[in-house]
């Protein structure tokens, strides 16, 4: 199965005349360290090896989609920030997109550059959770602390944005709430240089380092026509070598102005999900750079009416969140102010309904790294 | 293919089924029959115009006289995309299009829990989010009310 065979196929240390296997159910969760919040794996095990796995989930149902038809479109700006915690700003954005398609408001310039440098710091800050948590589970513990040790910095940055670390509740319909306070600007390019080396030294630990390859090099391999037929998008999907990112193909806010690549895969193994998210907190890095040199100046946020009504209608606005394509369907009456509903199409929650595909016959360590590799966010999942 | 490309492609296979609603962040949208609807969307997968091979998003719209479901799609092939709405009763029932896309799977199983629906040939048709000793009834529905929950009141 694996390019790197482990020691205990090539030679067996012992042996049983007479093995009796039976197959059995265990539970993996909904409390256990590597499902990474609360996720319930129901297993059914053939000694070692997974013959099968159902995921149960809904520990974090929040039913935020109820919440929203009793908020109004600004009230809901803040709920956003708790469906995808690691990355808020791009929730964040997601629905103030979708609102102004709704409305067709314009936002100027300046707001839009904020927005894609706060949404890029964010999926590094996010990349750099995933990753050390990915390499505390293979057993790694050095990359957990240097990732957070840089992590710190960008939550410091967002602090001085808008005086929260985690659940921001920066943008609005229009724009953004405040405008950058002047010790940003300098304090972020002085970020964008620290971090650049920072990513060759995780690479410098992990990459080529045999434990890991033999970990991670062939393990999890998920089909491109498996993870299209689950609608599994964002990293997961370009690990399968399909060059698909929004912010390329169907670019929003100003992400046409910069330069960037989007990273494949061509395995479509764990190690693939591993080697695109590294070069995608590159890539990202990038983005921060070109905008914090180029950001005009101007103002922050179109005046939209105190009372906020959109018009009648619906839109479906999607936006490439961390872990895939994050949508917004909202429905709205008019004349109320008031969502009629508000559908959050999550990319973790499609994201995990793909894991039984990858885990056949793979052993009870091989699924705790393959489903860390797949980065899913558990109150993403429920919401 | 161009919005017009797209339905056209849809009504000549479905001679006056296709009706056209406005919907903004697609190429298009269309209302079909709710009994046509598996048919509809594996013609949308397996046409070589068309290849919608992703189930973008799946969701229902209580509209309190009857239920909407909704599909967004998207090609991958052709950089395309349209939602498909239909109309269903409410406590009424449905084809699952599980077979077309698997991801189908959860996202039905999620509208079955909180809107009431039922998926006819749902592979899987357990709840998802909700408790397992749930009892309150079918909390996505409008006026559904529950211990927790307060309407506020609106301006």
């Amino acid at each position: 199965m694996s390019d790197y065979p482990r020691s205990s196929l090539l030679t067996p240390l012992l042996t049983v005349e007479k093995a009796d296997t039976e197959e059995f159910i265990v539970n993996m969760g909904p409390q256990h360290p590597s499902t990474h919040g609360v996720c319930r794996l129901l297993l059914k095990m053939d000694g070692e090896v997974v013959v099968d796995v159902v995921p149960i989930v809904g520990y974090l149902h929040r039913a935020l989609e109820k919440i929203a038809e009793n908020r109004t479109y600004l009230q809901f700006i803040p709920y956003t920030d708790r469906i995808d915690y690691v990355t808020a700003m791009i929730c964040n954005h997601g629905l103030c997109m979708a609102v102004e398609k709704l409305a067709q408001i314009e936002v100027p310039e300046r707001a839009e550059y904020i927005r894609v440098i706060m949404d890029e710091l964010n999926r590094i800050a996010s990349h750099l959770i995933w990753l050390g948590t990915f390499a505390l589970d293979i057993g790694a513990i050095t990359p957990f602390l240097y990732c957070f040790r840089e992590r710190e910095h960008i939550l410091d940055l967002f602090e001085m944005v808008c005086g929260q670390r985690m659940t921001f509740n920066y943008m609005r319909v229009g724009g953004v709430s405040r405008d950058l306070p002047p010790e940003f600007l300098p304090k972020a390019k002085e970020f964008v240089e620290y971090f650049k080396p920072k990513v060759d030294e995780y690479e410098a630990i992990l990459t080529q380092n045999p434990i890991f390859l033999g970990r991670t090099k062939g393990v999890g391999i998920l089909d491109r026509k498996v993870a299209i037929d689950y609608s599994v998008t964002g990293p997961n999907l370009r690990a399968t070598g399909l060059k698909w990112d929004l912010r390329k193909e169907e670019p929003y806010s100003v992400y046409d102005r910069f330069d960037f690549d989007i990273p494949t895969g061509t395995k479509s193994d764990s190690w693939d999900r591993y080697i695109v998210r590294i070069q995608e907190m590159r890539q990202a890095n990038r983005i921060v750079e070109q905008a914090l040199q180029s950001i005009p100046e101007g103002e922050i946020k179109t005046k939209t009416k105190p009372v906020f009504k959109p018009p009648q209608g619906e839109a479906y606005v999607r936006i490439e969140s961390t872990r895939g394509e994050m949508g917004f369907y909202i429905v709205s009456e008019g004349e109320k102010t008031i969502p009629y509903r508000v559908k959050i199409r999550s990319a973790s929650f499609s994201n995990l309904a793909a894991l039984p595909e990858m885990v056949r016959g793979w052993k009870i360590a091989d699924l705790v790294v393959i489903f860390a590799s797949l980065d899913v966010i558990m109150p993403d999942v429920d919401r | 293919m161009t919005k017009e490309e797209i339905l056209k492609t849809f009504q000549d296979k479905f001679p006056g089924k296709i009706e056209e609603i406005p919907f903004v962040g697609v190429d298009v949208a269309f209302k079909v029959d709710r009994e046509l609807i598996l048919q509809v969307c594996r013609f949308a997968k397996e046409n070589p115009e068309l290849q919608f091979d992703l189930l973008a998003c799946q969701t229902c719209i209580d509209w309190v006289e009857h239920m909407e479901i909704v599909y967004n799609l998207f090609s991958f092939e052709k950089r395309h995309k349209i939602a498909i709405k239909t109309s269903v009763p409410r406590d009424g029932h449905m084809d699952s299009v599980t077979p077309v896309w698997k991801a189908a799977n959860w996202h039905e199983r999620e509208i079955a829990e909180l809107f009431g629906m039922t998926f006819d040939n749902h592979p899987d048709p357990r709840p998802i989010f909700l408790p397992e000793d749930w009892d309150q009834g079918y909390p996505m529905r409008k006026g559904w009310e529950g211990k927790d929950f307060v309407r506020l009141p609106e301006k």
